[in-house]
């Protein structure tokens, strides 16, 4: 296929799959916040830190509240990594794609697209919010649906889960550096009143409450909640089980040593590291190194397949 | 009761669905009939209906203004454009009759130039053509068909006659669009199609895949066909992505393809380069290959004509197929099919005025007023004037400028277009229409059934063009018995 093709698809993985985790993640904050008594030190802040996105945040707003937090990270075009700019850059990477897929994939996105167009005003109040967000990642399960089930598994496949893979991955160790919070030892008594909600959520942000329950059959407890999300080879959005899909895919590919390297490094992070036993310190830099490694992924990605721009 | 046609009155000009306002056309009775029942709040839930699809589906043409490109939903009429099968089977052949005789016409300019020795065209039409290219001479493509996609624009004078006004034979675009219409009717008159024996217009890209295979080298065993676009800009981008997804051929634009020492062309994929043999290219001639013709192009493709003329690629439409799309060289088609095919001309031209020849020139400047005047190398409806609906200003204005340049001019009397009953906010007016059919020609030759039809939606209007506010139509072509 194209060199052109396998980045627009690339891209159209990792735009899509940053929309649909960011609309659960918002939608599980949401949820956590009506739980949680107000003294709790979570506030919607802390979205901002997953999101890495606190300082362009402050640049266009004063107050991280409810109210701006939401708009910024939902339907604010001025920031990049806002769910609607993600679905456009999404929309614009399956729009000169669509001779390479099924035509309900880009009607998927599209209808995705007007519809937040429409209506991104009915975002400043919680019910409006959660009716999208839910259609949000219901169009987004679509979209994977009718690429399972009307898509060969083919180049362009495998560049749209490569792009899927590299984003989960990434997505899930922001999601676990919260986890560093919950776990230092100076956290307050509230905060270890309400562990095993906050871990909970953990959970929920990545969907992964139910197979949790199902595979670890154990109360809630970091050190499975952890190693569980890490390492865990059957579930889908484990860092281990993304690396696992991302090297299934490259094996198809022409020339990709490189890059291999890089995987045995991670994979081997992982194996070596006690999440039972791991302290907050060690856990954000474990989180930190990954992210950096899966960044090193990326850049080979494109230095390998992508049309170099002269 | 009220009838949907109570108040629509016809004009002066044909009526397609109507041969008057209480009387519908024998292929239009039905449809009368059908949107009579339905009524007018119902039309406006189907008019909706279909502006959702549109969105959806992601329908879009590109405009350019001074806010920079925007992407429009495709402006669409659902009230169908019926023509009779029976009419239709004669048109069919007088478009293939035509393509044919324009391809043996470009294939002779670029080499022996009989129709010039034989002074039927004069020499200096030819060499003053901006389209004619001098690198072309001496090639031969595939069974001798240069332009081998041609979208003729057709419409009907006060007496129902079909003229063609006009040949496209460069990038002609819209077939996407006449497929999209179709979907989109079905999905708001499911009923309708169902009873009524349209024929389809979905088998165009098997058409148009065949044809392109059929001119693929020689000596290719399993032609790879891709699809060249300008790039997401591009007013048809929309086009050729959905052409390229139909025919399951690569989009490419000009970065992805490189021209090698071996004079092959390849494209640049993740598995290195992979060779090339059939490009639909819809960048115009003069930004195919900067190596030619503009050198600051970065649409194009280095060495692209090289690798042409070395026999090694094929390019869909041929360059240098513009040459007989100019509207001076129009003017000598009907001869054109007397002379190469030894046929008489199926489909009438409009007559024409060319404004080179003195004698028609001072007939066009006397007459001005009535005639439109159009440059002879334009598309898309710039740069004419429509004299009946012009001021004295602009008259006197174009007057000096065809002066000055004749060759570049040509005048056609303003033709009364026919009308077709459109939806304007909740009832049915006559608004003017015309109809693009498609032609392909390669080893054999194919008319879509029907075509695109255009409609000016403003009152009165005669300008069609989607870049200038017109809308389109579904069409259908129809089996009515006997």
């Amino acid at each position: 296929m194209l060199s052109r093709s396998a980045e627009r698809l690339y891209w159209l993985g990792r735009y899509l799959e940053r929309t649909e985790n960011t609309a659960r993640l918002l939608s599980v904050h949401m949820n956590l916040m009506f739980d949680l008594p107000m003294s709790v030190e979570i506030s919607w802040r802390n979205l901002l830190t997953i999101f890495g996105a606190g300082e362009r945040f402050f640049q266009l707003y004063e107050t991280p509240d409810e109210h701006n937090t939401m708009r910024f990270l939902l339907a604010d075009t001025n920031y990049r990594g806002s769910l609607f700019s993600s679905l456009n850059f999404a929309r614009e990477n399956i729009r000169t794609s669509r001779d390479l897929m099924p035509d309900e994939a880009w009607q998927q996105v599209n209808e995705m697209y007007l519809l937040i167009r429409e209506k991104s005003d009915s975002t400043a109040n919680r019910r409006g919010r959660v009716i999208l967000l839910n259609d949000i990642m219901r169009g987004c399960q679509r979209f994977t649906g009718f690429l399972s089930g009307a898509m060969s598994q083919d180049d362009a496949y495998r560049f749209i889960q490569l792009g899927r893979n590299i984003e989960r991955a990434d997505m899930t160790t922001r999601i676990l550096d919260i986890g560093s919070t919950l776990l230092a030892e100076d956290r307050s008594d509230k905060m270890r009143e309400y562990e095993n909600t906050l871990w909970m959520n953990v959970l929920k942000s990545l969907s992964a409450l139910l197979m949790y329950r199902k595979h670890r059959r154990l109360r809630i407890n970091s050190g499975d909640v952890l190693d569980y999300l890490m390492k865990d080879a059957n579930f889908p959005r484990s860092v281990g089980h993304c690396i696992d899909e991302v090297e299934t895919c490259i094996r198809y590919f022409p020339q990709s040593e490189e890059l291999f390297e890089n995987i045995s490094t991670v994979k081997k992070l992982l194996k070596t590291t006690d999440f039972y036993k791991i302290t907050p310190k060690n856990l954000h830099e474990l989180l930190d190194n990954i992210q950096v490694k899966l960044d090193e992924m990326h850049q080979q990605i494109a230095a390998t397949w992508f049309l170099a721009v002269n | 009761m009220v009838s949907l046609w109570d108040d629509y009155s016809t004009t002066n000009a044909y009526d397609e669905m109507r041969h008057s306002a209480n009387q519908a056309r024998p292929s239009s009775q039905r449809l009368s009939g059908y949107l009579d029942n339905l009524g007018r709040t119902a039309l406006e839930v189907r008019k909706t209906a279909a502006e959702h699809a549109i969105m959806e589906m992601g329908i879009t043409f590109t405009v350019y203004n001074e806010e920079g490109n925007i992407d429009r939903a495709w402006p669409f009429d659902i009230i169908p454009r019926i023509i009779d099968n029976k009419e239709w089977v004669g048109v069919e052949i007088g478009l293939k009759q035509r393509l044919k005789a324009l391809n043996c016409f470009i294939d002779d300019m670029y080499n022996e130039q009989l129709f010039i020795k034989e002074n039927l065209i004069p020499a200096y039409i030819i060499k003053s053509s901006k389209n004619f290219l001098q690198e072309c001479i001496g090639m031969r493509p595939r069974f001798g068909a240069w332009a081998n996609i041609c979208g003729s624009d057709l419409i009907r004078d006060k007496d129902g006659t079909f003229y063609v006004l006009e040949d496209n034979l460069r990038v002609p675009s819209g077939v996407s669009y006449m497929i999209e219409n179709r979907v989109i009717t079905k999905k708001v008159f499911p009923e309708l199609l169902q009873d009524l024996d349209v024929l389809p217009v979905d088998d165009y890209p098997a058409h148009l895949f065949e044809m392109l295979l059929s001119v693929a080298p020689a000596h290719r065993e399993t032609p790879r066909l891709v699809v060249l676009t300008p790039g997401i800009y591009n007013s048809a981008y929309f086009e050729h992505a959905f052409l390229a997804q139909q025919i399951g051929a690569e989009l490419v634009e000009g970065d992805d393809l490189i021209v090698l020492n071996d004079d092959c062309v390849y494209m640049r994929t993740i598995d290195g380069m992979e060779r090339v043999d059939v490009i639909y290219r819809r960048i115009d001639d003069q930004f195919l290959d900067p190596e030619v013709f503009r050198k600051d192009s970065v649409l194009g493709v280095k060495g692209l004509i090289r690798a042409w003329k070395a026999g090694n690629v094929s390019l869909v439409n041929a360059p240098g197929a513009g040459v007989a799309d100019d509207k001076v060289v129009y003017a000598y088609v009907p001869e054109m099919i007397r002379y190469y095919l030894n046929e008489e001309p199926i489909l009438p031209n409009v007559p024409t005025y060319l404004c080179s020849e003195p004698e028609q020139l001072n007939y066009v400047l006397k007459h001005m007023e009535e005639l439109v005047v159009k440059p002879a190398n334009e598309s898309g409806g710039y740069g004419m004037l429509i004299g009946p609906h012009a001021t004295q200003e602009q008259i006197a204005e174009f007057r000096q400028i065809v002066k000055a340049h004749p060759r570049n001019y040509i005048a056609q009397p303003t033709l009364a277009l026919s009308t077709c009953p459109t939806l304007c906010d909740d009832h049915l007016e006559p608004r003017h229409i015309d109809l693009r059919p498609f032609i392909l020609q390669g080893e054999s030759s194919y008319v879509t059934a029907g075509g695109l039809t255009r409609v000016a939606m403003k009152k009165g209007s005669l300008v069609v063009n989607s870049s200038q506010g017109g809308g389109s139509k579904d069409t259908w072509v129809i089996n009515t018995g006997k």
